[in-house]
């Protein structure tokens, strides 16, 4: 930490002034000379040098002459101190350099023919530029490939020691899975301990390596730089919104990279507060479902013999030609739709404006209804927002960090390490609040175990704790004293044993983590599925926006509560109004005065609604209500559990259509089936967790016959007698824009203020008491065991499953992760087969120790359906939002 | 200056008109060239003898053990100005952690012949040959793949040893009959991959 | 855009309603007369169309449309490597493409301020002359045959393929050679190469004045030529007119001498200068450069000094072929050399060169990358198009085809 202060809202470094090559420079006290240098615009070339860790200064390039001197000095570990004076260039320091390059290149073998870093080397680079001809002695070290670990290879011929990769994986990492390795008189770079890798394996340390000495498995030896076209895009996995670059030849996608590299090496470190330019595992090797084998070639229309393979202009005229005669003989409203919140903005624009317009029907539905509009709908209603408050940079510089029901590093990685680089750069106290033993709470400074599924009761405990401690914050309170009154009123009903047998936290513990919240100057809650897609998700959330209030910390910039979305565009779907209850702008549908406008906008008369939300329209699909439903990228089938009567539903319409990259569980029961493109063929935009619109890029031509969906879209409106023709997705969005000025803003999301003075006024005091209701006991007697199906961070929903690269590190094991202590109780082994029993199915798995559970606790990763566990769940639907619940259950387990 | 500025007179001009000077001047050249050897050949009974520097159609190399010597790098994809060489690489299933070019074409009816890829071949694995006569009816034969590529290079293994040697990018001595180029294969330890 | 003939095209005869028999009457048409010619002419070496005006027999107007040829070769340049366009110049007057290669890689050279080794600057030299007297036979044998002297046709090409035959053993083509490279040149002389050329300039004087017999004992010919094409001294050099065109009609410019280049300055020879400025005069120059050429030729043969044919300037030139099998620093230099070029300073810059028909220039706009930001060709053959008009007005139509030839001009260098 020593050589490179960060800016924080707290902390200033001093200003100092010194001379470089004769010119005074203006700097920050206390940092890396080399950071000087580089910010006048004076590149030195260095190889250990990246900006995004503290300098390592092992390549011994970056020389400099200090007065009063004699030798040259490595500008990088150097601190910049007043009145210095510096020069950085000469024959000198040329020749020095030169040296330097040349003691690299002496032990580096003659491998540019076959090295994947080729045409993408520092080590080239620099040799050439200091003009290296002839060397002596070379001795290239003959060492054997390292191929231990999955995905990366280590070749340590090549390695230059430059510690590039061993620092970004301890410093922006945190996960230090690397180190030097003295072994038969050679350093090498060996994943700790001298076996394979066992990381994240984000592969940044692949982004950050000079010179190809890490290569990746999925893609070596298969390009060289100059054969590959490089397409910026925006990851479509999680809503983190990363950057990348899809890097395609004729043969298709042949490997992602970032932009982070050893080539942007320059910057300042303060600049990574709103991300360091990395991507995760899945991001980077998650690539080749796009140019899977097992992409949909073509539309295929149900006949006697099954699904067969038709032309596009036959299918459109089954699902034009069906769609109208249900329209006619039903009405609209017999009519459903639901897209996939994986889609574009403009793609999910048009699929409303398909249903609601072209069609009619008010029932159009997206996937964020799994869990994001319990948070949006929440703070809609509480503040007046709809997204999260805090976006990268507030959460980097926030004092404290309360995680609550979030595994945010498997999750959404990237934001994962917004709060690393609080946690380790601005020294912020970082409270995680998980039943497991989570990668954040492992390294968090706080970490609070608390049993499983009572993310809701935590909430509780700590506004309780807030209230009755007096850690409220008067100025907030007393605007709404009524409100407040009616909050303390209700916590009062709840009693510490209750909460403390709930939770497992005793009650220090809440008034401890409540206090350092509340006594912070900015704090920042961050949750997720934990919270959201719980039972009572929706009052979860306002119990949160209650804990943000009373201590203040609403409306104060810099503080805020926050939702990690799952799905790389739900922000997007909640905004473009894919949703029974909202229109685009996140209008409210019931809003006479807001359809009023969209409807003449889109010259028609909306139907009045209200429509049906997910879980409501697979209901009157069983009870034969809807007799045609319209699925985009949507795979109810494999999401929902059977005991919701899914199949049921999907079996009973008179039309199902399910339009997909890939034949889903679902497509094959489907009527007609639609091809459709995967993010790296579209042109568009998706909206991250910020709220920041980031623009897709198209890097490949359509698979076979796929289109895009906005296309489908816009060709079946026009079928249907609507006109919707675009030139592109470019004309959906001046449309947008039209209708919701401001939404494309360049840059950053707009900031956001807090609201909550309606909301404490009206209906508060009324609703306040059965939030915090202590409602009945759960009966754990029969069912011990508490089972949490969730995602793991080499998948994203069913989508990753299609790629190969992501499938190879986490294949469908099928096993469920138990606490050693309780497979012991079981009296069962590891890979041992169980029966797992709860109130709705039972299934037979195999057993697999996990020494971060909890004792009590499993855990199934949601991403495969073999053996079906998601069975098992109970699906409870909110109350308020329609949000169906099905990812935690209490289950028997019994040995076979 | 000198057979311009001749200035005729009237009497010489009359003489060369009455007496056919020109046609005689002419016809007399012609008639010399009777009695020497014509500088034209039947092309394609008799055929020109073509130096050893001629760049003619590519072909691809082996050493003399049979191993092919491309390594797939594809270097002289980028050397090339007009862009009709295409090398798809790969790792050998043969020979793990050796690169391998799968799929090696170059499209001969856009090939300018300027020879830049096997200047900068690295292993030496492209030469030219003296081969000119490829023409076909069916212009598809005209993108040759490598197995074409290697047809050529073992027909004309001679012509394409010369090549290299009279363009400088291999020599003709004892010294670099050791020309192979070896790479530094790590093979030696291969270690399995990590079980997880 | 309007044609410049489009209002003769859409001539209407009108009838005088005072008169009307005069439509009666049978009446000489005066009106001028358009006449295309080529692009598919045989008398235009390519694919150059002239769109004369024609009054009986008389050309009014001329006007050059070009543009047939066009490959866009100066935007190919921005897309690849320095090195990389080499092969592409070869392309401009695909007659000399030693020339074209020469001139472009002094352009680059100048760019990178290079100092050329003074053997390769000889053998640069050496070829450049040996590829002007293939320029200037080419030209002598086609204009005659477009004329009608066909029997000089066979013996400047039987004289012109002994040098490319010369070429091809040289650089292994025989036109597209691709020879010179920046920095030096590809491939050094054999002392076979070196015998071959003493041989060719003891055997070749002879053949100029045979040549010379044919064409200047014909009358025909001479009629044809003398007086035909005219350009005064002042005229030519408005119209930027360069090379033996130039020097046609008695200006003294040869940037051989008025700059001298590579080895120009180390022999003894004179720039020959007509004074009419006809066509007769142009070929009277062109015989003479080509004698003076063969002179430069034998001179230089006698003095190439010993030494490397390529500058040794590591980030600029490839190292050489066994040193890349095993010296690493070598081999980073080839793969950065071919698969990202040298970067050039920033800057533009532009070099003339006195080719077998004019001056040909490279102007080169760098940004300090890898390529060429802007590359513009200044093609003789494509400025002495614009005296095209100027010098065919007020000829018969038959003499067309002499103005063509009076210029050498060639397609491939005029479209680009």
């Amino acid at each position: 930490m020593a050589l490179k202060p960060v800016t924080s809202p707290d902390v200033e470094a001093p200003a100092i002034e010194l001379t470089i090559d004769g010119q005074p420079v203006q700097a920050k006290g206390g940092v890396s000379l080399y950071d000087v240098i580089s910010q006048t615009g004076k590149i030195i070339p260095a190889m250990c040098y990246h900006y995004t860790f503290d300098p390592f200064g092992s390549c011994g390039m970056c020389l400099v002459m200090v007065e009063g001197k004699k030798a040259p000095v490595r500008s990088c570990t150097a601190k910049a101190e007043a009145g210095m004076v510096v020069r950085c260039e000469g024959d000198d320091l040329f020749a020095a350099r030169k040296k330097a390059v040349e003691k690299h290149l002496t032990i580096h073998p003659l491998d540019c023919p076959v090295c994947d870093a080729d045409g993408h080397c520092e080590l080239q680079d620099t040799a050439f530029q200091h003009g290296v001809t002839n060397l002596v002695n070379a001795k290239p070290k003959g060492l054997p490939e390292d191929r231990r670990s999955l995905v990366l290879d280590f070749n340590m011929n090549r390695c230059i020691l430059c510690g590039e990769c061993i620092n970004i994986c301890k410093d922006v990492q945190m996960v230090d899975a690397l180190q030097f390795f003295k072994k038969e008189g050679t350093t090498h770079v060996v994943a700790k301990g001298d076996k394979g890798l066992t990381c994240e394996f984000c592969g940044d340390c692949l982004a950050v390596c000079p010179v190809g000495a890490i290569t990746n498995k999925y893609s070596k030896y298969v390009y060289k730089p100059w054969q590959l076209k490089k397409t910026t895009s925006t990851c479509a996995y999680c809503a983190d919104g990363c950057q990348m670059h899809i890097e395609t030849s004729g043969k298709g996608v042949q490997r992602v990279t970032s932009p982070l590299s050893w080539k942007n090496k320059w910057g300042d470190r303060a600049e990574t507060a709103k991300g360091h330019g990395g991507l995760c595992v899945r991001g980077r090797f998650g690539f080749q479902y796009i140019d899977s084998a097992e992409r949909l070639g073509g539309p295929l229309v149900r006949t006697d013999e099954g699904l067969v393979s038709k032309s596009w202009f036959e299918a459109m005229d089954v699902v034009a030609g069906r769609l109208k005669a249900i329209k006619a003989r039903y009405g609209p409203d017999a009519i459903a739709g639901l897209i996939t919140a994986r889609c574009t903005n403009e793609e999910l624009y048009l699929f409303q404006k398909l249903m609601r317009a072209a069609i009619g029907t008010a029932h159009v539905d997206s996937s964020a209804r799994y869990g994001h509009l319990n948070f949006t709908r929440a703070l809609q209603q509480a503040a007046g927002i709809g997204r999260m408050m805090n976006g990268y940079e507030q959460i980097t510089k926030a004092n404290v960090l309360l995680l609550i029901g979030t595994d945010i590093t498997e999750t959404n990685p990237i934001a994962g390490l917004r709060v690393k680089e609080a946690l380790r750069v601005y020294g912020a106290q970082v409270l995680v609040a998980a039943s497991r033993m989570t990668n954040i709470a492992k390294l968090a400074t706080h970490p609070l175990p608390i049993a499983a599924g009572s993310e809701g009761w935590v909430i509780k405990a700590l506004v309780k704790a807030v209230v009755e401690e007096d850690l409220v914050e008067e100025a907030a309170v007393a605007a709404a004293p009524e409100a407040f009154a009616a909050l303390k009123q209700a916590v009062a009903g709840l009693s510490w044993e209750l909460l403390a047998a709930r939770t497992g936290l005793s009650r220090e513990a809440a008034v401890e983590a409540a206090r350092l919240y509340a006594e912070a100057p900015r704090a920042v809650i961050l949750c997720a599925e934990g919270v959201t897609r719980q039972a009572d998700g929706y009052a979860n959330v306002l119990n949160l926006v209650d804990l943000a209030w009373v201590t203040g910390k609403l409306a104060k910039p810099g503080c805020g509560v926050n939702a990690l979305p799952e799905e790389a565009n739900e922000q997007g779907a909640v905004d473009m109004g894919v949703a029974p209850e909202l229109l685009p702008g996140q209008a409210p549908y019931a809003d006479e005065a807001a359809r009023a406008r969209f409807a003449s906008a889109w010259n028609v008369t909306l139907p009045a609604g209200p429509g049906a939300s997910l879980m409501e329209m697979l209901e009157r699909c069983r009870r034969g209500e809807i007799k045609a439903l319209y699925l985009v990228g949507e795979n109810p089938l494999a999401t929902l559990p059977e005991s919701t009567g899914v199949r049921e539903a999907l079996e009973k319409v008179e039309l199902l259509i399910s339009q997909d990259p890939f034949l889903t569980e679902t497509g094959r029961l489907a009527h007609v089936v639609l091809p459709a493109c995967t993010f790296a063929e579209k042109d568009g935009t998706f909206t991250n967790l910020e709220g920041k619109v980031n623009r897709v890029r198209p890097a490949l031509d359509s698979y076979a016959e796929a289109h895009p969906d906005w296309e489908i879209f816009a060709a079946l409106g026009t079928t249907l007698g609507y006109p919707m023709e675009y030139d592109g997705p470019q004309a959906v969005q001046r449309e947008i824009m039209k209708l919701l000025p401001g939404y494309y803003n360049l840059g950053e999301a707009k900031p956001l203020t807090a609201n909550p003075d309606a909301y404490l006024r009206n209906g508060y005091v009324r609703e306040v008491a059965a939030r915090y209701a202590a409602g009945a006991a759960i009966a754990k007697a029969d069912r011990p065991f508490a089972l949490t199906v969730g995602q793991v961070l080499y998948h994203s929903g069913k989508l990753s499953t299609r790629a190969s690269g992501l499938v190879q590190l986490a294949p469908s094991k099928g096993r469920l992760q138990m606490n050693a202590a309780d497979l012991a109780r079981l009296q069962v082994g590891a890979n041992d087969a169980v029966r797992v029993t709860s109130a709705k199915a039972t299934v037979e798995l195999r057993t697999e120790p996990n020494p971060d559970l909890a004792p009590g606790t499993c855990f199934f990763p949601e991403h495969y359906n073999e053996p079906p566990v998601k069975d098992l769940a109970e699906c409870v639907t909110d109350p308020t939002t329609g949000v169906p619940t099905f990812k935690f259950v209490r289950v028997a387990i019994e040995k076979i | 200056m000198s057979a311009r500025s001749q200035e005729k007179s009237l009497l010489r001009e009359v003489w060369d008109a009455l007496s056919f000077s020109e046609i005689r001047t002419a016809m007399r050249v012609v008639l010399k060239h009777m009695f020497v050897k014509p500088v034209t050949f039947q092309y394609p009974r008799e055929k020109r003898t073509i130096p050893d520097a001629h760049r003619g159609a590519l072909g691809l190399l082996r050493y003399d053990d049979g191993a092919e010597r491309c390594v797939g790098c594809d270097l002289c994809e980028a050397a090339c100005p007009s862009r009709c060489i295409k090398v798809v690489s790969a790792e050998n299933p043969d020979r793990p952690l050796s690169r391998v070019a799968t799929e090696f074409y170059i499209d001969i009816t856009k090939c300018v012949f300027c020879g830049y890829c096997v200047e900068a071949c690295p292993v030496n694995a492209l030469a030219m040959t003296k081969m000119y006569e490829y023409s076909t009816a069916d212009k598809r034969e005209l993108i040759f793949d490598k197995k074409k590529l290697y047809e050529v290079g073992e027909q004309h293994i001679e012509d394409a040893k010369r090549y290299l040697y009279a363009h400088n990018q291999e020599k003709n001595d004892a010294d670099s009959r050791d020309y192979r180029y070896k790479f530094p294969h790590q093979v030696a330890a291969l270690t399995p991959p990590h079980d997880s | 855009m309007t044609h410049p003939f489009e209002d003769q095209r859409t001539t209407v005869y009108k009838v005088d309603p005072e008169h009307p028999e005069t439509l009666a009457l049978p009446t000489l048409r005066t009106e001028e007369m358009m006449l295309n010619m080529g692009p598919q002419h045989p008398s235009t070496h390519g694919v150059l169309k002239v769109v004369l005006a024609l009054e009986g027999e008389r050309i009014v107007k001329a006007i050059p449309v070009m543009g047939f040829l066009h490959r866009g070769v100066e935007k190919l340049a921005e897309d690849g490597t320095y090195h990389q366009f080499i092969p592409h110049t070869d392309r401009l007057d695909y007659i000399c493409a030693m020339y074209n290669n020469f001139a472009y890689c002094r352009a680059v050279e100048k760019l990178l301020d290079m100092k050329i080794p003074p053997r390769a600057e000889y053998l640069r030299t050496i070829v450049a002359e040996v590829q002007r007297i293939i320029g200037h036979l080419f030209w002598l044998g086609t204009q005659a045959l477009d004329i009608g002297a066909m029997t000089v046709f066979f013996y400047t090409f039987r004289d012109r393929e002994i040098l490319l035959d010369f070429f091809d053993e040289l650089c292994g083509a025989r036109l597209t050679t691709s020879w010179y490279r920046i920095g030096g040149v590809e491939r050094d002389f054999t002392p076979d190469l070196v015998e071959k050329l003493r041989r060719f300039a003891d055997y070749f004087p002879p053949k100029i004045d045979e040549y010379v017999t044919f064409l200047e004992t014909n009358r025909i010919w001479l009629s044809r030529t003398k007086g035909v094409a005219v350009i005064s001294a002042e005229d030519a050099i408005n119209f930027g007119l360069s090379g033996p065109t130039l020097r046609g009609s008695g200006v003294d410019y040869d940037l051989r001498k008025f700059e001298p280049y590579a080895a120009y300055g180390e022999c003894e020879w004179s720039v020959p200068v007509g004074k009419n400025g006809d066509t007769y005069d142009r070929y009277w120059v062109r015989i003479e450069e080509m004698r003076e050429s063969l002179k430069m030729v034998k001179q230089l043969l006698e003095k190439i000094p010993e030494g490397p044919v390529m500058a040794y300037v590591p980030s600029v030139t490839l190292p050489p072929k066994d040193k890349v099998f095993n010296d690493l620093a070598s081999m980073i230099q080839q793969f950065k050399l071919f698969s990202q070029g040298f970067q050039a300073p920033k800057g533009e810059i532009y070099c003339g060169t006195e080719a077998a028909k004019g001056e040909l220039g490279f102007y080169i706009v760098s940004n300090g990358e890898g390529k060429p930001y802007r590359l513009k060709i200044r093609a003789p053959s494509f400025i002495h198009m614009g005296a095209f008009d100027y010098m065919a007005r007020g000829y018969m139509i038959a003499d067309i085809v002499t103005i063509f030839g009076t210029y050498d001009i060639v397609m491939g260098e005029c479209d680009r």
